[in-house]
């Protein structure tokens, strides 16, 4: 019998208040890989330590007790171009080796992830604060999975992903707040088709460190994934790096929440929240036995304010939880009888803070959740099926849960909609992020510095009579294409277009901005309508169109013909544009498919949805054409649409408008001619444009992009490059679907 | 123990309109499952508390007076003497909360825990366990009999029939008539929840069953396939929960079958605390239906108290 050698002076005070007790985990290994550093971190590049003298450093603290862990290098423009050079040489190699290499590579990642695990976990709750539990338990085998998720869509590559190359290097920026997670959503997707990857983090953030120095301790290809870290202002230094083919950004962490309650259930959904939050524990991450962590003293702060000025606005505050009162810790807080109009509504609500609104009824409630610019994710918790499946479908938001929240898994598209970003990561959806169809010329890094963003397209020359009108007959139609009728423009003047021999074709009328905003309008109005209708009726629709587009072949050939196009090619450029409305109806069917995740009783349903309003700006050379081939698929995802026809013949559009007034419903297709950089400046400066694409100049590309950022809405642009419309590839490929419509994610837990 | 629960008029108003959220119950039972660990002498202190809470049981068809005699034994000195002392609880007179048999070894039990010198109560299944496919008048017949026996607990079994087919006016009368026989005895109404279709249904017969007077709901017999669970568990505490805030009476929760190890019973110490608060835990609110847990703590208490593993032959056989 063994002695009893250890006593519990304790545990008879227990024994009767049966309290929580510390249950730290041990940091030692996290402290032990510092150590090996010398307390000392640099950047991860080329799959070496990079310690570059003469740099600025900042201190990695403990967000809890402040304590110093680390100093760590801020990376100058230089670093940043190194890691980028060694990015690049990586990318020769490992965008042409077969899928199944890169599939085996990233295997072999996830298992070096699983045996540090510990490490991993240990230091990303040191370093954020973060629950140990929810790194642990979430976070590291996602990390895990993702890999696993992303090495099977590598290994079946060139078989699923035929025609589509590799971007090439990308650049990712991550925010002050974020978890290695969100790094790896993006890292995956991007490492899986071939590219690869400089990130960009704030300093002092260690985990990403380690997870480059993993990658790179599995020896081969070093240089795929690189790490610096440095401050955001060195963005604009990493996306214009020659070489860098896009510049993704990271989302942040979680923050607060804003909670939608019925007036009905109110009350009670209030007291037993409240009892609810009573039990929540907060303290160190490091403890196993903790709901929330800290997030430091900036979070705190940054809590505390919102708070106190929710209060002098009349806001009801509650704070519970078992909670150490000393910083950074702050108490969850429930805050309702917000006044809706009060400054604190509006703004985004802090981390660790839910902010309370009842409602009447679930619509109601839609118009409560969509009226936000934030479109990032949201869940729906009712008993009522019927109700919830009504409230999945019109939330705009990219993903929703019914009765269930922040469920991941790498299988699932997650993304969002309006401000909260328009890239996907996860699914076939993250795939395409970084991929690009087959023969894409690379980017051009070099923006126009000259380009004046206040003034372009600001401006419409003035047009006057351009002398005798020739030609056959009948006039072409006149006016602009909105709401369902040709109309005068709103400037009422009138723009010439000349044929091939330089003799007047025509007048078309001047747009401008006032006829923009009144094409939008209707766009807007036409949009539930249309979206409500099946596929199969948008389908049959737009065989009807192509029906009268081949009546009226014999006309618009001609009108090409007076451009300067062979009768020949004139019919076949006709003749293909009746074939893409078709081929477009009938794809627009198979739209969307239900996922099957692990460890989720339901189904998670990946809807494709349309963008809304899509605005797009037709190129000047395939007048017709490239018309229809961008129209065919934007109706038959379900937007409605704003264009603007090619600027040297506009005609043949117009043409075709006369038989859209009569075939499809009015405001659904509004075509808008005149000054192609000012209708574009219109557009782009719209915030209720949801969607632009834009085929003309390098400015007006660059101004697009500038501009769009303004409802960060979508944008596709063609840099000034020519697109071979007469080809599938390019003129009715796969992109343009991905393009013209956005994916939500749906979970459906299901159980009785 | 504390008085009787007196029950309520039937109201079918409280019942009618509740449709449990599945899925939500089943994320709920997972987070409360990760987020809440005990260590140290945190750990030790608990695991005693949780011997107290155990209905120390056998069940079996073998059972017989001298099997019946070392249970009780066993539940009067439940961790070894010189592992209570290291602890400095040998003076916190640490038994079982109570010794459960079948209707006809009541006797025995009695007999022995006197023997022994100790009033652990000796609780008695009933009505027809685990089926409760008997006649009603058998059925209060047997609780007559068990509570002469000298039960002073007796854990009925309810007609699973009258749940599934929705009778649960039928159900409340039943349950009434239970109470009734049951006298001075405290009743403790087994749910049986394995076969009860659906958390709708469970939470639905827990808020019946604790309306007719029951001053325990208890999940399982421990003799259906599916036992104890979680997600059964936070319906029945929510139901509790409920049934406090309208009445205003604390009715006591028993999990039964398929805890084991003494892991388990800190789960189910953690999910008491967090769903119910410190109130419920104390015997008169919550027991652990259990045969073979208590040597798992038992092992445990002399981890911690040795920083050993004990073997087999370390511990008394219960």
């Amino acid at each position: 019998m063994a002695a009893a050698t250890r006593t519990a002076p304790r545990a008879r005070e227990i024994f009767t208040t049966l309290e929580y007790g510390p249950a730290p985990e041990s940091h030692a290994c996290a402290l032990a890989w510092l150590d090996t550093q010398d307390r000392h971190l640099g950047h991860y590049v080329n799959g070496k330590w990079l310690k570059p003298e003469h740099r600025n450093s900042v201190p990695c603290q403990d967000p809890i007790t402040g304590e110093n862990l680390a100093s760590c290098l801020q990376a100058q423009a230089e670093d940043v171009a190194a890691a980028v050079e060694a990015a690049r040489t990586a990318l020769e190699n490992w965008s042409t080796l077969p899928g199944a290499r890169r599939a085996q590579h990233l295997t072999r990642l996830a298992k070096m992830i699983q045996k540090h695990q510990r490490l991993l976990w240990t230091l990303e709750s040191l370093v954020t604060g973060r629950a140990v539990r929810e790194v642990r338990d979430r976070d590291v085998p996602l990390a895990q999975q993702l890999l696993q998720y992303h090495a099977v869509q590598a290994h079946t590559q060139e078989e699923a992903l035929a025609g589509w190359e590799p971007m090439g290097v990308i650049g990712l920026i991550v925010p002050p707040t974020f978890s290695f997670l969100e790094m790896m959503w993006r890292i995956c997707p991007a490492l899986a088709v071939g590219c690869t990857v400089v990130v960009l983090v704030p300093p002092a953030s260690p985990a990403p460190l380690l997870l480059a120095q993993l990658a790179g301790e599995l020896g081969s290809f070093p240089g795929i994934l690189n790490v610096i870290s440095g401050p955001t202002s060195l963005g604009p230094v990493l996306a214009s790096q020659p070489g860098v083919q896009k510049v993704a950004f990271c989302g942040a962490v979680e923050g607060g929440l804003r909670l939608l309650i019925q007036e009905s259930v109110w009350d009670e959904t209030m007291t037993r929240l409240q009892a609810r939050m009573g039990r929540l524990r907060v303290g160190r991450g490091l403890d196993g036995a903790v709901d929330m962590g800290a997030r430091g003293a900036a979070a705190r702060d940054l809590a505390q304010r919102y708070v106190r000025e929710a209060q002098s606005q009349g806001a009801q505050v509650f704070q519970a939880g078992d909670v150490p009162s000393d910083s950074p810790f702050y108490p969850p807080t429930l805050i309702s009888d917000l006044p809706p109009a009060s400054p604190c509504a509006q703004t985004e609500v802090p981390w660790p803070l839910v902010v309370a609104s009842p409602f009447r009824t679930a619509k109601e409630a839609l118009a409560v959740a969509n009226g936000t610019p934030r479109g990032g994710s949201a869940s729906v918790w009712s008993e009522r099926l019927g109700q919830a499946l009504e409230l999945g479908y019109g939330l705009r938001m990219g993903i929703v849960w019914i009765n269930a929240h922040g469920l991941r898994d790498p299988a699932v598209p997650t993304g969002g909609c309006k401000e909260s970003g328009s890239s996907w990561h996860g699914g076939p959806d993250g795939l395409y992020e970084y991929l690009q169809p087959s023969g894409t010329p690379a980017r051009q890094p070099s923006l126009s510095e000259n380009l004046n963003y206040d003034t372009f397209g600001l401006a419409v020359p003035s047009t006057l009579p351009a002398g005798p009108e020739t030609g056959p007959s009948p006039a072409p139609p006149y006016g602009l294409f909105v709401g369902g009728r040709f109309q005068a423009p709103g400037a009422r003047s009138s723009r010439p277009i000349q044929d091939s021999h330089g003799n007047l074709h025509g007048y078309v009328a001047e747009g401008g901005a006032k006829d923009i905003r009144g094409a939008v309008e209707a766009a807007h109005q036409a949009a539930p309508g249309w979206v409500g209708q099946s596929p199969g009726a948008r389908a049959a629709l737009l065989g009807a169109l192509a029906a009268a587009l081949e009546r009226r072949e014999s006309a618009l050939a001609a009108r090409l013909e007076r451009h300067g196009v062979e009768l020949k090619v004139a019919k076949a450029e006709v003749e293909l544009s009746v074939r893409r409305l078709r081929a477009w109806g009938a794809r627009a069917q198979a739209q969307g498919h239900t996922l099957q995740v692990a460890e989720l009783r339901g189904p998670v349903l990946r809807l494709r949805e349309p963008l809304g309003v899509l605005a797009i700006v037709c190129p000047d050379e395939w007048p017709l054409l490239a018309f229809v081939s961008l129209l065919a698929p934007a109706l038959a995802h379900g937007n409605t649409v704003v264009l603007v026809p090619s600027g040297t013949c506009p005609i043949p559009a117009l043409e075709v408008c006369q038989d859209v007034a009569t075939l499809l419903p009015a405001g659904l297709v509004n075509v808008v001619t005149g000054d192609r950089d000012h209708l574009t400046r219109c557009m782009a400066l719209h915030q209720d444009v949801q969607a632009l694409w834009y085929f003309g100049s390098v400015q007006g590309s660059q101004f697009v992009e500038w501009a769009s950022a303004g409802n960060l809405k979508p944008v596709w642009v063609n840099r000034g490059l020519p697109r071979a419309w007469d080809q599938d590839a390019e003129g009715a490929g796969p992109e343009l679907g991905l393009r013209a419509a956005q994916t939500k994610a749906l979970w459906l837990p299901m159980g009785d | 123990m504390a008085a009787h629960n007196l029950g309520t008029e039937l109201d079918l108003s409280w019942i009618s309109k509740v449709q449990v959220n599945h899925p939500a119950v089943l994320r709920r039972a997972q987070q409360v499952q990760a987020r809440r660990t005990v260590k140290k002498e945190w750990q030790a202190a608990w695991l005693l508390k949780a011997v107290t809470f155990i209905d120390l049981t056998t069940l079996s068809g073998d059972d017989t007076s001298s099997n019946v005699q070392r249970l009780c034994y066993k539940a009067k000195y439940p961790i070894r003497e010189d592992l209570l002392k290291a602890l400095n609880m040998h003076d916190k007179d640490i038994t079982t909360a109570a010794v459960c048999v079948y209707p006809a070894r009541v006797c025995d039990a009695v007999r022995a825990l006197k023997a022994a010198g100790c009033n652990i109560p000796v609780a008695s299944v009933a009505t027809g366990f685990p089926a409760g496919q008997t006649h009603l008048k058998t059925r209060l017949e047997e609780i007559r009999l068990a509570v002469e026996d000298g039960a002073s607990e007796i854990d009925v079994v309810i007609n699973r029939s009258l749940v599934l087919t929705g009778q649960w006016e039928a159900l409340y009368d039943e349950i009434r008539q239970f109470r009734k026989a049951c006298g001075e005895a405290h009743l403790k109404t087994i749910l049986a929840t394995g076969e009860l279709g659906s958390l709708t249904n469970v939470y639905k017969a827990s808020m019946i069953a604790m309306m007719a007077g029951s001053d325990f709901i208890k999940t399982s017999t421990g003799k259906e396939t599916v036992n104890a669970t979680f997600p059964v568990a936070i319906v029945m505490l929510r139901a509790i929960r409920d049934f406090f805030w309208k009445t205003g009476n604390k009715i006591g929760f028993k999990p039964a079958g398929g805890i084991r190890s003494a892991k388990d019973a800190l789960a189910w110490l953690s999910l008491i605390k967090e769903e119910l608060g410190d109130e419920w835990l104390k015997p008169e609110l919550f027991r652990i239906g259990a045969s073979t847990l208590l040597s798992d703590i038992e092992r445990q208490i002399y981890h911690h108290v040795t920083g050993r593993y004990a073997a087999y032959h370390d511990l008394p056989m219960s």
